[in-house]
């Protein structure tokens, strides 16, 4: 598989510091098409310099924060190799440093302040700067004999992004997928119901209130009709349904809820000269509905005949692949976080043609907070399935 | 043009070293990063600083969105003030055309709305800069032939309510401290002050009017509320600049929408007209001192109206330009009254006092009640948590203090 990235690049997450032809440094400027990112990494620690290089039988994992990327490689040698803020010396390569701490781990979350490697036997939290020897906290983790729990679930509760780490959940939930947003979170049981909790502010919790929830709390909108993946941003969620339905709420400030929002499109008009008091006025007709908070889920339809299959949320933005291979992307984009070769925002889904035009099957997406990495193969049915090709910036 | 670029640097300190970027270690590092960034691409003018400042701006904008206002940690608003500052420079270095002198402007209003103050409050440092780059463009300039006061308001049919005798707040002319404190501030009884403003020199020296107003504060940003009433479906709040807000809402009223400059604290943002009005002395038989006054702008057209609640201090509410229909409540009558039972909106009466649902709210035309007109130069004093409803009949200028 190959990742691919854009949007903010300030810490070289995307794309590696380098001198671009007008002289300006590759961090002062955003990503806006899709561009291959490099995750063959080198451990700098080490003399020689050694490169670990992930063959086609290892898949690879992202993991986002506002300022660094992680590549999880996951064979029996599971490592971190990380990019972005505080990474080793930018290089060409892209990716500057190895988390020598994370050999064996199987998954990972970073946030600003920390980074969470869980084990088969333990989680780790280890302060971002790295410079101690062990982490500032960790937990031992009962054999679980119930079904794998998708981090940050663990057997008993879940671990958040910061101090306290380690959060109970009732076991009779059941909850097999978890995502945490800036204030709330999103949960998904066995059963394919959700259970929300947190800051209500923007209807982000889908109860139909602004009130918050200290305790997960069912959405009754949404039972009955089994829900297979959910997906938090920073003040909405997404959930797609088994027969691969979209279903959004929350804030819709910069269109991240695929509903028109009246804040986009003033912001648009102010930009194509259009503004001063009397136009705007004009052209906005009574008939025009314009959802700023969407309180209660509201099916989107991203196309009108796949099936959504993998959905993640940045920010104030929202990706979506369809189980035909494309990728839809809608909600902010002033850092080129929609990939559209703009940094227009979107309160419609729309597809992002790069994928497309190279011939690539998008597989899965991540989204950092106002960033998106894509990992696509090669639709070309005559070559080997397991190919790993790296396709040119 | 190279002088408002010399200006706006004059203001910055004279060299990177003494740019002070101090930030507890709830900013995270490379945040921090970020802002030494744009410092120095200040001071070496070279770098794409404004996408650096922008950046500061959006981060910080995410910061201030989350939780609540009140609880929103202060360094956030200083990193958003940083960010404003960044972007205010970045703007006049390239060029000091109108539009962008404009847009610095609209940035330093931001910072002053939504951020801390930082560098002893140098966006408003900044926006006098500004306001001088414009006053002069203005000079060189022939005066446009469509001339502010050429613009005329759309006059209303005023229906004026009659204010019945037994209904009627009293009136007290120039009361002595003693004999307001014994006869209306103690027992809590509403109030109309009279003769108490008329040194005022938003009478006397500049009176107040719309020419006034856009002279003063044209092109500042302030926050506007669309819609009918806070408690509608419909209700909005938008920035627009104090000339925008003249056109859409004042000049030619809105056939839909109403828009009202309500509860802001303008005379903060712009000290010209703060030098314009004077604390009331009663004030001082309060506890706090005249930091602890807020002091509120209400401009709107006519037709503005808040529904019915109750504040959790003392009010002067001070007339300026135009009249306003006033009822007040007794807290003492409150279950009549009908209070939402939201937590957000627990303070406000869901009646709609002038056409009042007597099959919903049956109690309400049992409460009793006293009613004026408020003309210019009167003050009402509004006892703590006394419900009131307020309708401006025309154009009107209301300015309120908070105390306690």
């Amino acid at each position: 598989m190959n990742w691919f990235g854009f949007g903010f690049n300030g810490f070289g997450q995307i794309r590696a510091n380098e001198k671009l032809a007008d002289g300006e440094s590759a961090l002062d400027a955003n990503v806006t098409y899709p561009i291959s990112i490099d995750i063959v990494c080198r451990n700098l620690e080490e003399e020689p310099v050694q490169i670990c290089q992930h063959n086609s039988s290892v898949d690879t994992q992202i993991r986002t924060s506002w300022s660094r990327r992680a590549a999880l490689h996951s064979n029996s040698d599971g490592r971190l190799c990380l990019a972005g803020f505080g990474v080793g010396t930018p290089s060409q390569r892209g990716c500057g440093g190895c988390v020598e701490e994370s050999r064996g781990c199987q998954d990972a979350h970073i946030s600003e302040g920390y980074l969470a490697l869980s084990f088969t036997d333990r989680v780790e939290c280890w302060n971002s700067e790295r410079n101690e020897k062990k982490p500032g906290w960790s937990m031992a983790i009962p054999d679980n004999n119930g079904p794998s729990l998708a981090f940050p679930l663990v057997p008993g509760g879940y671990i958040a992004s910061k101090p306290p780490f380690y959060h109970p959940l009732s076991p009779q939930l059941l909850a097999v997928s978890l995502a945490l947003g800036t204030e709330h979170a999103v949960l998904l049981t066995a059963s394919g119901d959700i259970y929300t909790w947190g800051s209500g502010s923007h209807g982000q919790l889908g109860h139909g209130d602004l009130n918050p929830q200290e305790e997960p709390r069912a959405m009754e909108a949404l039972m009955g009709m089994p829900m297979s993946t959910v997906a938090a941003g920073g003040w909405h969620s997404v959930c797609t349904s088994a027969g691969g339905d979209l279903y959004v709420w929350g804030w819709n400030e910069s269109g991240q809820v695929g509903l028109p929002s009246r804040a986009l499109r003033g912001e648009q008009q102010k930009s194509q000269g259009t503004g001063g008091a009397s136009t705007c006025k004009d052209q906005e007709s009574s008939d025009d509905v314009f959802i700023s908070i969407q309180a209660f889920p509201a099916l989107v339809d991203v196309t009108q005949s796949c099936e959504v299959s993998k959905i993640s949320c940045g920010s104030r933005h929202t990706a979506a692949v369809t189980s035909t291979g494309d990728l839809y992307t809608w909600g902010w984009g002033e850092y080129g976080q929609l990939g559209q070769g703009t940094v227009n925002s979107s309160d419609e889904p729309r597809r992002v043609e790069f994928f497309k035009d190279q011939g690539l099957r998008v597989v899965d997406v991540v989204c950092g907070p106002w960033n998106t990495f894509v990992s696509a193969i090669k639709e070309d049915p005559s070559l080997h399935p397991d190919t790993n090709i790296l396709y040119p910036l | 043009m190279a002088e408002l670029w010399s200006a706006i640097s004059a203001a910055l300190p004279v060299t990177e070293a003494e740019f002070p970027l101090d930030f507890s270690e709830k900013v995270e590092p490379s945040v921090v990063d970020v802002l030494k960034r744009c410092r120095e691409q200040l001071y070496t003018r070279s770098g794409r600083w404004r996408q650096n400042a922008q950046i500061i701006l959006d981060f910080s904008w995410e910061k201030l969105n989350t939780g609540t206002w009140r609880d929103v940690d202060k360094e956030w608003r200083c990193l958003y003030s940083y960010g404003c500052l960044f972007k205010v420079a970045a703007l006049c270095r390239d060029d000091a055309s109108p539009a962008t002198v404009q847009e610095a402007i609209r940035t330093c209003d931001m910072g002053l709305l939504m951020g801390a103050a930082i560098m002893d409050n140098i966006l408003q440092t900044f926006v006098r800069i500004l306001q001088n780059e414009i006053g002069k463009r203005h000079s060189n300039e022939e005066d446009p032939g469509e001339g502010v006061s050429a613009k005329k308001m759309k006059v209303d049919c005023v229906s004026v309510p009659v204010v019945k005798q037994d209904r009627a707040v009293p009136r007290i002319h120039c009361p002595s401290l003693e004999s307001f404190k014994k006869d209306y501030l103690d027992p809590q009884k509403p109030v109309i002050l009279e003769g108490i403003i008329d040194h005022w020199p938003a009478f006397k020296n500049h009176p107040w009017s719309i020419e006034y107003l856009q002279t003063v504060a044209g092109c500042r940003t302030v926050p506007v509320e669309v819609g009918s009433r806070y408690t509608d479906e419909e209700w909005s709040q938008t920035l627009l600049t104090v000339n925008e807000f003249i056109d859409r809402y004042i000049v030619v009223k809105g056939a839909s929408s109403l828009g009202y400059l309500a509860q802001h604290q303008l005379f903060d943002q712009v000290p010209e007209l703060k030098d314009d009005i004077r604390i009331p002395d009663y004030c001082c038989l309060g506890e706090g001192d005249e930091d602890d006054i807020t002091i509120n702008a209400w401009f709107g057209p006519g037709g503005t109206v808040s529904p019915l609640h109750q504040d959790p201090q003392q009010n002067f509410l001070a007339q300026v330009v135009g009249r306003k229909y006033i009822r007040l409540y007794s807290p003492e009558d409150t279950e009549k009254l009908y209070p939402h039972q939201l937590q957000l909106l627990h303070n406000t009466s869901q009646v709609e006092v002038e056409s009042p649902d007597v099959v919903r709210f049956p109690a309400f035309v049992k409460a009793p009640y006293l009613e004026c007109v408020l003309q210019p130069g009167e003050v009402l004093f509004i006892p703590v948590k006394h419900w009131h409803y307020v309708r401006s009949l025309e154009l009107s200028f209301s300015v309120s203090f908070w105390w306690s």
